[in-house]
């Protein structure tokens, strides 16, 4: 059973990395900077706990604050370029900050041991969770609480007026301009919420791995956290934990029995559903279709 | 002062490889306004298979290995543009840009899959010359590939701007719908461009393993990264600017590798890169914005 | 007073004077008429009163006050809103939604706290924007997709998402393009309506018909000069008039 609660955990972990783009896809801005914000919040929430010694809780939150506060600050030069300079841009900025980490030498000595984060090794021993002798379920569900929390919110963004502006933005920026929408502020404000879902999750991936280094944080998962909302349907949030789903579940523990096949298939897969599905699993037909069924038929004529 | 002469003429020579791949990713932009992120891979996987003509004949001369990476980069640019371009609608950004990142995954993981993930040696042409100037030396390999990228690129502005091929590129990259009432395929350009830049990426690639000595699967990710700072530098578009900002970010690279080390050094051509984002973000050559 | 005032306003893009020296008075409760060949400067005119292009030299006032550089979005909440020429909605929102995001005028500000603003649903305002999608005669497509709309529809709900700004000032370039006869009656009812609620409008249009009978100034413009300026009447009696835009024929 631990089996499944740890991959339940991964999914849980990669699904808020992938909502954290979606919101930032949906203003039309494609970032691959989330990967970057995720590593601050995991490097955070580690030397919160591990060397501040504080709760999980607080820890978390100020992560995702620093998640949120660095991709304000991010956002506010890198939206000025457009487009596939965009894309270049956040790249680098990703790259960068996985480069500060490689760079970074924080540790101090505590009960003889040397914690903290050192360079290319990594930072290691952040074991919040067995230490305070939480199960795998109970990191399960305490993940999933996280990550139900974070899709409510983008739900709701998605019913209220701050959802049809974003996808406005997203569709026509000189006609929203001309409608009276602040650019920077909608794209702005997209980047800071996209920033602290990711540094949330950053916080909860550094806990339940116990040991971060650079090398995770890579252009790999920066393009993970992109593909998830693109592969998904950038319709509904669900797209998202359905494209999760299937990559972390089907494609990654799914295939293990292929051995190192599963690599080359995972690529070619992607290419596949991209050319057979252009606008995503989850585009409007399919959640007609879906909405039907559950309304019981009613709604088919 | 003369290792950092040294360091930096070293690094403008292999500055070359960097600007053949800006230039990749520069013209396919040009001309569809799309982003290939599987191309430096692409790159890299021609000159895997360019090695495979050493397996097959034992002792076959540099050239041919080379011959051979041009050859099948041409190849693998088409396959690129079959998977990512040719059926997706165009009213799919996303999605051409996504499969482009899953071709880049797979062409990394067949070259992983298929040598183990073990660098493999790679031949050079006059490896063992040296000029020299007092202290001051420039190795034979690297002139070599400095000349090699530059008539590859005097060969690709031949085509551009000799040929009707080239000309129908360039009305294509300049008005796709006006080119497309004009009779020109608009199809097969864009096809053309992919094997172009494909036959550029295999000596690009052919060419980076030669001055290295050694060809790995890990080169993929950094040179994706360069390739894409060396564009923007440049100037979106821009070819004379690609190859510019290459032969300036190899040097740049270089010489804080001299004097920072080699872990510190991609940082500051990051920083680099932001500097032109901030105060440049048309890049040196930015193509003149017109009315709307 | 005038409300819209351009004093020496010119745009210069590299050689070419697309605007050049223009000076015009739109007074409040008008609709004035901006006409002139392909090319004239009409549409130009229009981006550099809402701020899209940057003045090369000249100034606008709007109510009194300068526009200096004001970026779009705040001179709308000045009171300027626009139609475009080449139909610009958010195709994959509903025609509701259209209307929705527009809400962005000060006086939605100060009716709503930021995050009912923001964060409200759609049961906030329904009176409102059900009243713009009568006016608009789109009541029964509220929830299409906009891209989903006939191009006489498109036009409408343009219009209609220009005025969910509640502007002072409208801009209208050419809303009449591509429309019927019958289309073109109902857009001018509309127009006249707008006037009759206290907006004034600024119309740019080819059609003279339209232009002709429902304005009560008109500017002419040629190769970003205005030649001539009056009343409908005035401006068919104009020989100038005639020889660039008309070139001796009668409307």
């Amino acid at each position: 059973m631990d089996f499944y609660f740890g991959l339940a955990q991964i999914i849980g972990v990669h699904t808020l990395l992938g909502l954290s783009a979606y919101i930032v896809l949906l203003t039309g801005q494609v970032s691959l900077a989330q990967a970057g914000f995720f590593a601050v919040g995991a490097y955070v929430a580690g030397m919160l706990t591990v060397l501040a010694g504080w709760a999980i809780l607080p820890a978390l939150a100020v992560s995702s604050l620093f998640g949120g506060a660095v991709a304000c600050a991010v956002g506010f030069p890198a939206l000025r370029v457009k487009g596939l300079m965009l894309v270049i841009a956040t790249l680098a900025f990703g790259e960068a900050v996985r480069l500060f980490f490689f760079n970074f030498d924080y540790q101090v000595a505590k009960g003889g041991v040397k914690l903290g984060p050192v360079g290319g090794e990594g930072f290691r021993q952040i074991r919040y969770f067995p230490e305070h002798g939480w199960t795998t379920m109970e990191v399960m569900l305490f993940i999933w609480g996280f990550v139900i929390l974070a899709m409510a919110l983008l739900w709701w963004f998605d019913r209220s007026r701050y959802g049809a502006v974003l996808r406005a933005v997203g569709e026509d920026e000189l006609a929203a301009q001309s409608v009276g929408i602040n650019l920077t502020a909608v794209k702005v404000s997209a980047m800071t919420v996209g920033g602290m879902i990711a540094g949330l999750g950053g916080g909860i991936y550094a806990h339940y791995t116990t040991h971060i280094e650079h090398a995770s944080f890579g252009i790999l998962l920066a393009t993970f956290a992109l593909a998830y909302p693109i592969l998904g349907g950038l319709e509904s949030v669900f797209g998202t934990v359905v494209a999760v789903v299937f990559v972390q579940g089907l494609l990654v523990e799914g295939l293990r029995f292929l051995g190192d096949w599963r690599n080359l298939l995972f690529g070619a897969l992607i290419v596949l559903a991209m050319n057979v599905r252009p606008k995503g699993f989850l585009d409007a037909p399919a959640l007609l279709w879906i909405g039907r069924i559950f309304r019981g038929r009613r709604g088919a004529a | 002062m003369l290792d950092f002469l040294q360091s930096a003429s070293d690094g403008i020579l292999f500055g070359a490889t960097y600007a053949l791949i800006g230039i990749g990713f520069t013209l396919v932009f040009g001309v569809m306004h799309k982003l290939n992120l599987a191309y430096a891979a692409a790159s890299v996987g021609g000159a895997y298979c360019g090695l495979l003509i050493v397996k097959v004949a034992a002792g076959a001369p540099a050239f041919a290995v080379f011959f051979g990476a041009f050859l099948a980069g041409g190849v693998l640019g088409y396959l690129v543009y079959l998977t990512c371009f040719h059926f997706i609608p165009v009213s799919n950004p996303l999605a051409a840009l996504m499969a482009t990142v899953g071709m880049l995954l797979l062409i990394d993981e067949i070259i992983v899959h298929e040598t183990d993930g073990v660098p493999l040696n790679y031949p050079a042409m006059f490896d063992d010359v040296m000029l020299r100037v007092g202290e001051f030396t420039l190795r034979g390999d690297l002139l070599m590939v400095f000349v090699v990228s530059m008539v590859c690129m005097a060969g690709l502005l031949a085509l551009l701007y000799k040929t009707r091929l080239g000309l129908a590129t360039r009305a294509v990259s300049q008005q796709a719908v006006a080119a497309q009432l004009c009779g020109i395929r608009v199809g097969r350009v864009n096809a053309m461009t992919f094997v172009v830049t494909g036959l550029l990426g295999g000596i690009a690639g052919a060419m980076i393993g030669a001055s290295v000595g050694t060809l790995s699967p890990l080169l993929t990710t950094p040179l994706t990264i360069k390739g894409l700072i060396v564009t923007v530098i440049g100037g979106l578009g821009s070819i004379p600017g690609a190859i510019i900002a290459g032969l300036l970010v190899g040097g740049f690279e270089s010489v804080l590798q001299q004097f920072r080390g080699v872990t510190e050094r991609d940082l500051y051509v990051m920083l680099l890169l932001f500097v032109f984002l901030v105060f440049r973000p048309g890049g040196l050559f930015a193509p003149k914005g017109g009315r709307d | 007073m005038a409300l819209l005032e351009l004093k020496g306003v010119s745009r210069h893009f590299g050689g070419v004077r697309a605007v050049d020296g223009l000076d015009l008075a739109v007074e409040a409760g008008q609709i004035f008429g901006l006409i002139g060949p392909n090319g004239s400067g009409k549409s130009t005119t229009v981006n550099l009163i809402t701020g899209l292009f940057a003045l090369t030299s000249g100034s606008i006032a709007f109510d009194g006050r300068d526009f200096g550089a004001l970026p779009t979005h705040l001179r709308l909440g000045r009171g300027v809103a626009r139609s475009f020429q080449n139909i610009r909605l958010f195709g994959q929102l509903t025609v509701w939604q259209n209307l929705w995001v527009a809400q962005n005028s000060p006086a939605d500000h100060a009716k709503r706290g930021f995050l009912s603003r923001w964060l409200g649903g759609q049961g906030d305002v329904r009176e409102e924007i059900s009243q713009l999608l009568e006016f608009s005669g789109l009541a029964h497509k509220q929830d299409e997709l906009a891209a989903n709309l006939a191009f006489g529809e498109q036009r409408r709900l343009e219009l209609a998402r220009a005025l969910a700004t509640r502007p002072k000032l409208v801009l209208l370039d050419e809303p009449a393009a591509g429309m019927n006869n019958e289309e073109i009656g109902l857009l001018r009812d509309r127009i006249l309506k707008m006037r009759a609620q206290g907006i004034t409008v600024l119309l740019v249009e080819h059609v003279m018909e339209l232009v002709m009978d429902v304005t009560d100034r008109i500017a002419v413009l040629n190769f970003g000069q205005k030649i001539a300026e009056g009343t409908p009447s005035e401006i068919q009696a104009d020989a100038a008039v005639r020889k660039a835009y008309l070139g001796g024929e009668t409307a």
